[in-house]
């Protein structure tokens, strides 16, 4: 099922806040979690509504301060909803929830998720101090209309982004290859998705969606083939260690992360911690030994543990208060790692992790030199 | 480099590896004494960190031995560490470490050669790539 929903004066934010506010008024949701701007338009955070009246929410903002995902893990993660409540995030964010649901993290049931087309996001910084006059949703919707360039706005991960179209969204509210000064698409793709979109008047959809997808990919693979073809030159030990330097074991970018999900994380346990014989002792190995040393054996093993399931969502990065560009690094990696097993975070809900299954036919590893 | 003599960490699960180690030591076989065994339940309990922490500290090589396919203990644990150890593999060479610091064989109770002859050929291929680059400095 899909079709469009005419807005007047093309002001899509309130015609989809308009639409959210029909799913909660005729009951088909019990609540809607969703991007909401504080009254003062310098700040958007997720909230869950209840109260028709209390939705203010804009979609077009370009802001993601936190992961949606991990909200939806926290709300579920104990027992799954009774009643439908609906979750509008950004692609990223669904295939990060898809992921993490294999993790055990979150339950689905009962949870309609809404997407949307994603133009991108700003860092939370760029975001809250734009230069007089600029308004953060006109700058996307200038973008949406007119293509004009907008990444020196964007978050890097977003300027490269690999999937700026959700999938495996139940509802996904269509920007690209629409015209978006008279309405915009909304397309049903599961059962759930159809019952909320019962009953809501829609136009037939005549545009070349596919053509005007395909388009923005295409910008955003060339970007991202750049990019990870620039960052050749942080490799070797030396190099990454300096990549590095500046972190100050904050583990910011571990709890931004929604795939980071150990309530008991090694690093913050005591397996690290020593008497003060053991720790003269390690100095001794090398003559010097950096207090805390932890930094680049917990960036390494975060890496490790979680690349396979990374979404490039760019959340650790946004989170580092010492500004490494932490995707730089972990881009080209987590691209390398996840071809090696043949592995594409959050698209299919049905491939299982990789490193929860095997083949009894692949050994290549074993004895390699 | 001739007087270069590589530490090897091997973590050997308790109910092949282990006892090929032991195997080899009761037969009177000879191999190299770089190796630093570590018991551990299954080679599947080798998390990524304990392989990274080996080669952060400076050790040379870090080498991994569990039971042949369909021997595990608990019934797939090699498997997955197969699968860990193209990961970390993966991950080193794209941090431009030598991924051959690491190795994981199969190694059975009853395989004391192999066990001595696998020390002998990685401590032979480590003497050759020389020390770890990260066994000096405080990064």
């Amino acid at each position: 099922m899909e079709g469009l929903i005419l807005v007047k004066d093309g002001d899509i934010a309130s015609g989809c806040n308009e639409l959210f506010k029909t799913f909660l008024t005729s009951g088909k949701l019990e609540a809607i979690l969703v991007s909401q701007e504080t009254p003062n338009g310098k700040m958007a955070f997720p909230a869950l509504i209840s109260d028709p009246e209390k939705l203010r929410s804009n979609i077009l903002s370009p802001i993601l301060p936190v992961s949606e995902a991990s909200e939806i893990s926290r709300m579920t993660i104990n027992k799954g909803s009774d009643k439908p409540v609906g979750v509008v995030i950004r692609p990223c964010q669904v295939r990060a929830l898809t992921e993490i649901v294999k993790l055990n993290q979150a339950n689905l049931e009962n949870i309609v998720v809404i997407s949307m087309d994603c133009p991108g996001t700003m860092d939370v910084n760029t975001f809250s101090n734009l230069p007089e006059g600029k308004v953060p949703t006109d700058i996307i919707m200038d973008h949406l209309l007119k293509g004009t360039d907008i990444d020196q706005y964007l978050r890097s991960s977003c300027r490269t982004c690999k999937d700026p179209v959700p999938m495996n969204a139940d509802i996904t509210i269509g920007l690209f290859g629409v015209d978006l000064g008279s309405g915009f698409l909304v397309q049903a793709h599961t059962e759930s998705g159809e019952r909320l979109l019962e009953g809501v008047k829609l136009e037939a959809y005549k545009g070349e969606r596919e053509k005007a997808i395909a388009k923005v990919r295409g910008g955003k693979d060339a970007k991202r083939e750049a990019f990870i073809s620039s960052k050749k030159e942080i490799k070797g030990i030396e190099a990454i260690a300096d990549f590095y330097d500046k972190c100050v074991n904050c583990h910011n970018c571990m709890n931004a992360c929604p795939i980071c999900y150990c309530k008991e994380c090694i690093f913050h346990s005591s397996v690290f911690d020593s008497d003060a014989n053991k720790y003269v002792h390690r100095a001794k190995n090398k003559g010097i030994m950096k207090m805390p040393d932890g930094a680049l054996l917990f960036h390494i093993t975060r890496m490790n543990h979680m690349i396979l399931s990374c979404v490039e969502c760019g959340l650790c990065e946004q989170a580092c208060p010492s500004n490494i560009p932490l995707m730089d690094l972990l881009i080209p990696v987590a691209e390398n790692a996840q071809r090696e097993l043949d592995y594409y975070p959050g698209k299919d809900p049905d491939e299982k992790l990789p490193m929860v299954v095997f083949r009894e036919d692949e050994y290549r590893s074993v004895g390699e030199k | 480099m001739d007087d270069f003599e590589p530490s090897v960490v091997a973590f050997l699960c308790n109910w092949c590896s282990y006892a090929g180690a032991d195997l080899a030591g009761t037969s009177r076989l000879k191999y190299p004494a770089n190796v630093r065994p570590i018991r551990v339940m299954c080679s599947g309990r080798v998390d990524p960190v304990f392989v990274m922490e080996a080669l952060k500290e400076g050790i040379d090589g870090v080498l991994v031995a569990g039971c042949h396919p369909g021997d595990c203990h608990y019934q797939s644990g090699n498997y997955k560490t197969n699968r860990k150890i193209k990961l970390i593999k993966r991950l080193l060479s794209d941090l431009n470490v030598d991924p051959g610091r690491v190795r994981f064989e199969y190694i059975s109770a009853s395989e004391g050669q192999k066990f001595a002859d696998t020390v002998t050929d990685f401590v032979a291929q480590l003497k050759e790539m020389g020390p770890n680059p990260l066994k000096e400095g405080c990064k």
